[in-house]
């Protein structure tokens, strides 16, 4: 290292020309996924801004599109069910995140040790994630039946018959904890191979110095792996996060929104406005306020690495 | 495009290998839904069809039922519009309006315009120009299915026709006595199974609500706001809501088969005429097919089905005219759609159709279409006016307060109004 910054002036000058030329190199290579970003992120989002300024229906209509200013924005925070999905949201993301996130770390720990057959019940515990949430969803609604489901029947004879059977998705007390048992259970996985690589990330050497002073599991446990995985913490519950406030597939396929409003979400809000009644003007304004509450977490994740020196 | 393109670039291939003989053929695109037995039938016609007209292909475009008004929007903007396209009635206004049709008079058989019922005229007419832009083999409407055994039970009045319909207090005064009956789990299912977002709820539950006197929308000023938060609207859904708070209505998360599943849970059943099939199958003669109540002091009963238009950009609409005049007359075709009780819409069809005619079981719901049916709005804002009373409904069933939910549905049925500039020219029409 020292050794080149001694190097010659003579040795220096197609040193800069090399600069220059690497320069150009990494702009052309950063080029492509600029242009991508542009045109499929950029460029989108500028458009539904635009949109959401306007009554620009879903298909074109014999009535012209007018530029109305800020009335859908207006109209989305006035109305009461906007409201009631983004607390629902918030409400799924609270239990949600422990859930999955508890789960995914629990498993990990698990599969960490050396286990026979480690990397086929890594293999197993993975599956949910790759089986697709729309199967997924088909699958648990058949568990969810009310009243004579599996799910009831299991509850049913663990409670030696005390507890009566669930509307699991028919009521609006418990329809948002069966979607997050559901969701916590379909994706933990992602967050499990993150706490995987994390946990293979903690140098051995710690471990085998803190085994020489002398300290137990449960000390090594507080002490050297919950410290090590700070900055996986804090990625995979943020993560977690953004992705809970994109509920919707679950929603759209067991609940629709219902009963009484419990589910409803702000993505399937936006569907049900862009697509059933056809007001992408309105829909464009809820997808510009969603990227502004994601925007938001995004810009805390950031603020909580930094703290967390990553 | 790409399957024109597709099949463009495919017959062109063609035609320079058979060095110019063959001629390349019309292609006439068909979108459609249905279970799997009706996709079955459409492509048998469609094939028939072509072994009939060896020039034309027609092309079949599966869409399914839950998504299809998503998907035909998709085809809009695409600019992919099918020649023929299958579409719910009630949508008819919405798709005139926005120039998506032409009207099927001159291209369709004489003899079919003249065989078709009033109800089935009524539902593909716009009502602006009174033009018919769509055509069916079929029309629909929803009855009262009861269980014979439990009626029986409780020494129940059973109608024999539309004019002698159970009146409100008798209806809930049987729901009271069929919950106490040893049994029946739930009095009655009003397929909530069917889910909280789709056309059932406006179909099925909007008569009872307009035989209370209340409207989805006022049909003269095309207002939403005093009509469907309404004190009419808003006393008929409590009552309704009344219903489910007692546990007298088969809940959303039990299916649609309480009626006739193991131990016949379920004592009635407001169910669709396609439902008598699989429930007199199931059982037997311990069915009996009644009018819809009457709550207030007019009986009615819903109509439409999914009918078929054809596209103002069709470059072909002769041939899609020939093609539909064809399907609606296809011995096959008819047989299949009165294995499933079809309801009929010609009637030509309904003389072969025992189920309906005279003394047949389902014929209380065929007197209904010319007794008491009523469209739904036949307004350009229907997809919005629908979503909104669905939302309205699953709210007020779950216990929601019924006055807010309305007053929520006016509002956006009358903001989409609005934002549309009155639908001109519905508009004018006072």
């Amino acid at each position: 290292m020292t050794l080149q910054q001694t190097s010659t002036p003579a040795l220096r000058r197609p040193a800069k020309r090399r600069d220059r030329q690497r320069l150009w190199q990494e702009m052309a290579m950063i080029a492509p996924a600029f242009l991508l970003m542009a045109i499929f992120l950029i460029t989108p989002f500028l458009l539904s801004f635009w949109t959401a300024m306007t009554n620009q229906p879903l298909v074109p209509r014999p009535t012209p599109v007018r530029f109305v200013g800020l009335l859908n924005f207006e109209r989305v925070f006035t109305d009461p069910l906007f409201w009631t999905s983004l607390w629902n949201v918030t409400r799924f993301t609270v239990w949600v995140l422990p859930l999955q996130c508890g789960l995914a770390f629990l498993t990990a720990l698990l599969l960490h040790q050396k286990l026979p057959m480690q990397n086929l019940l890594r293999g197993l515990f993975f599956l949910p994630a790759i089986t697709s949430m729309v199967v997924v969803c088909v699958i648990w609604g058949t568990l969810f039946q009310y009243p004579s489901g599996p799910l009831n029947q299991i509850v049913g004879f663990l409670s030696g018959g005390t507890i009566q059977p669930i509307d699991w998705l028919g009521d609006p007390n418990w329809a948002m904890f069966s979607i997050v048992l559901l969701s916590a259970w379909q994706a933990y996985g992602f967050q499990m191979i993150i706490y995987l690589a994390g946990l293979q990330g903690i140098p051995e050497e710690l471990y085998d110095a803190a085994r020489i002073d002398g300290a137990s599991a449960l000390r090594r446990f507080w002490h050297v792996t919950m410290p090590g995985l700070r900055p996986t913490h804090v990625f995979v519950l943020v993560i977690t996060t953004i992705q809970a406030f994109k509920l919707y597939t679950q929603v759209a396929i067991l609940t629709q929104g219902g009963p009484n409003e419990s589910t409803e979400t702000v993505v399937h809000y936006m569907v049900r406005a862009g697509f059933e009644e056809q007001k992408l003007g309105y829909a464009s304004a809820v997808s510009v306020i969603l990227f502004v509450i994601v925007l938001l977490i995004a810009l805390l994740q950031r603020k909580l690495l930094r703290r967390f020196d990553v | 495009m790409g399957n024109r393109l597709l099949s463009a670039l495919f017959a062109s291939a063609a035609l320079v290998a058979t060095g110019g003989l063959a001629e390349a053929k019309t292609v006439v695109h068909v979108m459609h839904q249905g279970d799997p037995g009706w996709v079955k039938a459409y492509g048998d016609v469609a094939a028939r069809f072509e072994a009939a007209n060896p020039d034309v292909d027609i092309e079949m475009i599966y869409a399914p039922h839950d998504a299809y008004n998503e998907k035909f929007s998709a085809a809009v903007m695409a600019k992919q519009l099918p020649d023929i396209m299958e579409l719910d009635a009630p949508f008819l206004a919405n798709y005139v309006w926005s120039g998506y049709l032409q009207p099927v008079k001159p291209l369709i058989d004489k003899d079919l315009l003249d065989d078709m019922t009033d109800s089935n005229i009524a539902q593909g007419t716009y009502p602006i120009d009174k033009d018919l832009y769509a055509i069916g083999l079929t029309d629909s409407s929803v009855v009262l299915y009861g269980n014979k055994k439990y009626l029986e039970a409780i020494g129940a009045r059973i109608p024999k026709s539309v004019d002698d319909a159970w009146t409100r207090e008798e209806f809930e005064g049987y729901l009271e006595k069929l919950s106490k009956l040893e049994g029946v789990k739930w009095p009655i299912d009003t397929f909530r199974g069917y889910g909280i977002k789709t056309e059932w709820i406006t179909y099925a539950y909007g008569p009872l609500l307009e035989s209370a006197g209340c409207d989805l929308i006022d049909r003269k000023t095309w207002k939403a706001t005093g009509t469907l938060d309404g004190e009419a609207c808003v006393k008929a859904l409590t009552m309704m809501q009344d219903w489910v708070k007692k546990g007298w209505v088969v809940p959303t998360s039990s299916g649609t088969n309480q009626f006739y599943a193991e131990g016949q849970p379920a004592a009635l059943a407001m169910g669709g005429h396609w439902f008598y099939a699989e429930a007199s199958a199931a059982m037997k003669d311990n069915i009996v097919v009644m009018p819809l109540p009457k709550i207030g002091d007019k009986g009615v009963s819903p109509n439409g089905t999914w009918i078929w238009g054809i596209s103002a950009t069709s470059e072909n609409p002769e041939i899609a005219g020939k093609f539909l005049s064809f399907l609606l007359k296809d011995k096959e075709y008819r047989e299949y759609a009165k294995t499933q009780s079809a309801y009929p819409g010609l009637k030509s069809f309904a003389a072969g159709s025992p189920l309906y005619a005279e003394g047949g079981p389902l014929a209380v719901a065929f007197e209904q279409a010319s007794k008491t049916a009523i469209a739904r709005p036949p307004h350009p804002a229907y997809p919005t006016i629908t979503s909104a009373f669905m939302q309205a409904v699953d709210k007020i069933f779950n216990s929601g307060d019924a006055q807010e939910a309305l007053t929520a549905a006016a509002k956006k049925i009358d903001e989409d109004i609005e934002d549309n500039a009155g639908y001109p020219p519905f508009d004018e029409q006072q």
